[in-house]
């Protein structure tokens, strides 16, 4: 997580403990699309076969993971942000072979 | 003019995969028939002994929780997020089973012990996550569970993507 982000707390819970919310300074979201090549999504389809995990799509939702989180980091930054709390994620299928994640949370200044 | 060059370099790639496929899927159908429920026990038996090596090194207990952190009165040094997820899927021949399981209703055990390893499996690369990450527990670990067929309904590919994060905290 800290190769992402530097200089800025990302949490899921309400509050940082230890710190103190001083200001709050809006929601703030990131997301992006990703497709898996062509060619790996027929090897995981074969995979699928066999069964267990197959390790093309993991990579791809970590990748994609990390992207989002990172355009909501630095949407948080633009706006003087210092912390995001509160952050969740949300998955959806868009269309045959790409899926869209979404990152978001509550920007905030803390002391 | 004609086109009829394009149809060829479309349609031959597509002919193969669908030539292979069919002499493909069988064999593999057949190989996922013998060796998947081995396959299946011989991956919850290596969980459950990398739970076992971190419940080791957590000292007997396991530091995620989904408390909020009201708990902690002092002592925080960092906190940050920490995540981990799989994409997991039964094999064909498992998927059979489920279908006909399905038929007579009731409870589905072959989906159940798929998706339970799954989420053990998610939880435990969040357990070794934060293990190289340094933090000493997570709070507010959360669990998704999100179908994973990218062609829809009719997708080849059925699988689910078990996807567990939370807030790490490290005591000074």
């Amino acid at each position: 997580m800290e190769h992402i982000v530097s200089g800025i707390i990302v949490v899921n819970t309400e509050t940082i403990a230890g710190k103190m919310i001083v200001q709050n300074l809006g929601v703030v979201g990131g997301s992006t699309v990703r497709a898996k090549h062509f060619g790996k999504d027929i090897f995981a389809s074969l995979k699928n076969v066999v069964g267990g995990e197959l390790k093309a799509y993991t990579e791809l939702l970590e990748e994609s993971r990390n992207e989002a989180i990172g355009r909501m980091v630095s949407d948080a930054v633009a706006r003087g942000a210092n912390a995001v709390v509160n952050v969740r994620f949300a998955t959806s299928a868009i269309s045959a072979g790409a899926a869209e994640l979404f990152a978001y949370g509550t920007a905030v200044k803390v002391e | 003019m004609d086109f009829w060059w394009i149809a060829i370099i479309v349609g031959a790639p597509l002919a193969a995969f669908g030539i292979i496929w069919t002499i493909a899927y069988p064999l593999m159908f057949l190989y996922a028939a013998l060796t998947s429920e081995r396959n299946l026990v011989k991956s919850q038996a290596a969980l459950v002994d990398r739970e076992m090596k971190s419940l080791e090194h957590f000292r007997g207990s396991d530091p995620l929780s989904s408390l909020k952190g009201e708990h902690i009165i002092a002592g925080v040094e960092a906190s940050g997020l920490v995540y981990a997820s799989i994409v997991f899927g039964p094999s064909a021949w498992h998927q059979l089973i489920g279908w006909f399981a399905n038929l007579f209703g009731g409870r589905i055990e072959i989906y159940h012990r798929v998706i339970a390893l799954a989420r053990a499996e998610a939880m435990q690369r969040l357990r070794e996550r934060m293990q190289s990450e340094g933090w000493d527990d997570i709070l507010n670990v959360r669990i998704d569970t999100a179908e994973m067929s990218p062609g829809g309904v009719k997708s080849s590919i059925n699988a689910v993507e078990v996807f567990a994060y939370g807030t790490g905290v490290r005591f000074g």
